[in-house]
């Protein structure tokens, strides 16, 4: 188990080692180029900027030398910032610039400073996190569980009234857009009926200090049941719109899967038996349907983080989708690439992690 | 037209004729006898399928909406008529849809935005087929170290949060024009056919008429593209309307953050763009109108490719 996990790590290796090269070249050779951006930050001095660009292989050369030599610096075939085989940080100079080499690399946990706040990238990150992470654990467990009751219902109750409203729900909201669906809601229960908040994760007013701070967390600790409450009900109208697409399709996949097993012979045998009709549903039919199940929700997560964008942004949640958003508009390379790095990263991680949880749910699957 | 996938299918059709014509005697029935390729055979499955042929009527009106509605129309969708009025005019008889806050009629923005967002969601969807095609051939049928390097590649745009890089290659390559956009939208959603091609070719290329055709002197490019690729046609064609439905969903979206079509000109995303801040003054109509005309295309176009679906498996019996 820990050997395949390793095995599937370090298989892993070359799609990041890809995903870096390709998220940093794409940015780097937009155009406009991130001179243009360091210039408008009154805390950088031209000094900065030449020592940044290179070390970081940046220096626009025009002939054909110097492109050559700009990109052998992003692939690692050498080091621009020219200080020796070893980085201060003890690891090989000869990893790409942006990996490891060089003074500083994400390998070393630093993915530089954003241009246009001129504060560390992982800081920023790191403050933007909790509120990603709330929003998408509360958006999976709702997403996992409705999905899996609703399709399980409509299996066993098939062309019920239920069922068929099911069909109906999931034919309709499968196609809507979801930041349209987040307006929509903003509009009736936030605007005209007043039911719940629309924009950020607590109530300033009433709050004890601003989200993310060492003194909200303080706060946070000595009384946590009303701040609980707080985000809680910050949380209805987004995690509503993220889950209801995703609802929709898996509730549909989930009773597909169970109808496959439910005709199945075996089942047949089981109530033959005498097994009690519950037992039948979950212990037999449900147990082998979870197989394409745990398979559809680990490929569907990816998908949550671009969900978690669109979400943020319409409900003003201090996340790291927002903050992709506001680096966009600001052009704010490191901090761009920083965030789809440490997303992508993510994403192989949960892979990984469900393909471990396959094999915890399907006896047959062996590692080794 | 020589492929194997076109061929006439021998079938035979008991044509729905009126009794008094079909029948020429007391007792003896005269049947009449249709030959219908696979294509005509296709086209009475999909009739068949009642979603589908909502679908297509919704969407045909929208193709008839996005090219006629703007000529007929008396309004301009980008002149701003008179004074500024927070929260727009509610619909009414001469706004069918409303106004935005500057005026600007609602229902012009649907039907001029038409014309782009289903511009952009066709052509990124056609060459998203076209490079996913031949990239998926390519891995299928030369195998080995080919299929090795495209599959690291599709990798790659599976691990990384789709819309990340959309909104990354349209802020700063999009530059607000049409053409680059849907250039962006169609090389950034290829991966997605090009693994369903190359799974069919892995195994059609062990089948007999492959090995036939090998036998009979056939080329190698000839084989792959006359002779497998049009077996996968069908798979490809649903995926590219699924492609399609949600090329069209990403333009809006990033249009409605500004990264997407320049603001003097219209689409969805666009029409939706600053719909968000007027919701506080009551004004839902902005939002919702063009919304609904993204979410019934959307709905429309799944259902021709759930159509579609059926219509093209050789082994669905409708």
């Amino acid at each position: 188990m820990i050997k395949y996990f390793i095995h599937r790590a370090i298989q892993a290796i070359p799609v990041v080692f890809l995903i870096a090269v390709l998220s940093f070249g794409l940015m780097i050779q937009a155009p406009g180029g991130p001179q243009a951006q360091f210039n408008q930050n009154p805390h950088i001095t031209q000094a900065d900027i030449d020592k940044w660009l290179a070390d970081w292989c940046l220096e626009r050369n025009p002939d054909l030398l110097g492109t050559l030599r700009e990109f052998g610096g992003w692939f690692g075939l050498w080091n621009c910032s020219g200080t020796g085989l070893m980085s201060e940080h003890g690891l090989p100079n000869f990893l790409p610039t942006f990996l490891g080499g060089g003074t500083n690399g994400i390998i070393h946990g630093d993915f530089g400073y954003s241009i246009s706040t001129s504060r560390p990238v992982t800081s920023l990150i790191l403050e933007r996190l909790p509120g990603t992470l709330i929003l998408m654990f509360t958006a999976f467990i709702v997403w996992v569980t409705i999905a899996i009751i609703a399709g399980i219902i409509a299996a066993v109750r098939r062309y019920s009234v239920f069922d068929q409203s099911l069909t109906l729900f999931s034919y309709i909201f499968y196609s809507l857009p979801t930041f349209w669906l987040g307006l929509n809601l903003i509009f009736v229960f936030g605007i005209a009926l007043r039911w719940f908040p629309v924009q950020g994760i607590i109530d300033t007013r009433h709050s004890p200090a601003p989200w993310a701070t060492p003194e909200y967390w303080a706060a946070f600790w000595a009384n946590p049941l009303p701040q609980i409450a707080d985000i809680a009900r910050h949380l209805v109208l987004p995690v509503t719109t993220l889950v209801a697409v995703s609802i929709a399709g898996d509730s549909r996949f989930v009773r597909s899967a169970m109808l496959d097993v439910l005709g199945q012979d075996y089942i047949r045998t089981a109530r033959a038996k005498g097994v009690p009709p519950r037992g039948v549903i979950f212990r037999h039919a449900f147990r082998n349907a979870l197989l394409p199940v745990v398979t559809n929700i680990a490929l569907e997560i990816a998908f949550l983080f671009s969900g978690a964008i669109v979400t943020e942004t319409v409900f003003s949640w201090p996340g790291m989708g927002r903050l992709f958003i506001e680096g966009l508009n600001t052009r704010d390379y490191f901090l761009l690439m920083g965030i789809v790095f440490i997303a992508s990263m993510l994403v192989v991680f949960f892979n990984l992690v469900a393909d471990v949880v396959y094999g915890l749910v399907d006896p047959r699957v062996r590692y080794d | 037209m020589d492929t194997p996938g076109d061929r006439n299918q021998a079938s035979i059709v008991v044509a729905q004729l009126p009794i008094g014509e079909a029948v020429s005697g007391p007792g003896d029935i005269e049947v009449a006898l249709e030959s219908l390729n696979q294509w005509q055979l296709a086209w009475r499955r999909f009739r068949r399928h009642k979603l589908a042929m909502v679908g297509l009527v919704i969407f045909s009106a929208m193709i008839l909406l996005a090219i006629f509605g703007p000529i007929v129309n008396p309004f301009d969708p980008l002149k701003i008529p008179g004074a500024i009025k927070p929260g727009g005019d509610p619909p009414s008889a001469a706004h069918w849809f409303g106004t935005d806050d500057t005026g600007r009629d609602v229902f012009t923005m649907v039907m001029n935005g038409a014309r782009i967002s289903v511009a952009v969601g066709g052509l990124s969807m056609m060459i998203a087929g076209f490079v996913g095609v031949i990239v998926g051939a390519l891995a299928g049928y030369v195998g080995g170290w080919a299929d090795n390097l495209l599959m690291r590649v599709v990798d790659v745009f599976f691990a990384v949060p789709f819309l990340f890089v959309i909104l990354v290659a349209a802020r700063f390559f999009g530059q607000g024009e049409v053409i680059p956009l849907i250039l962006i939208f169609g090389l950034l959603s290829w991966p997605l056919i090009a693994r369903l091609v190359r799974a069919m070719f892995l195994s059609l290329r062990e089948q007999e008429f492959v090995q036939a055709a090998t036998a009979a002197g056939v080329s190698d490019l000839r084989i792959a593209f006359r002779h497998i690729l049009p077996n996968t046609l069908g798979p490809v064609i649903v995926s590219m309307t699924l492609i399609m439905a949600s090329n069209i969903v990403l333009e809006a979206f990033v249009s409605f953050l500004n990264f997407g079509i320049r603001q003097d000109q219209t689409s969805w995303g666009n029409a939706l763009s600053n719909a968000q801040n007027s919701l506080i003054l009551g004004n839902w109509w902005w939002a919702f109108f063009p919304g609904m005309a993204i979410a019934l295309t959307v709905i429309a176009i799944n259902f021709i490719g759930d159509g579609l679906r059926d219509a093209l498996d050789p082994h669905s019996r409708a």
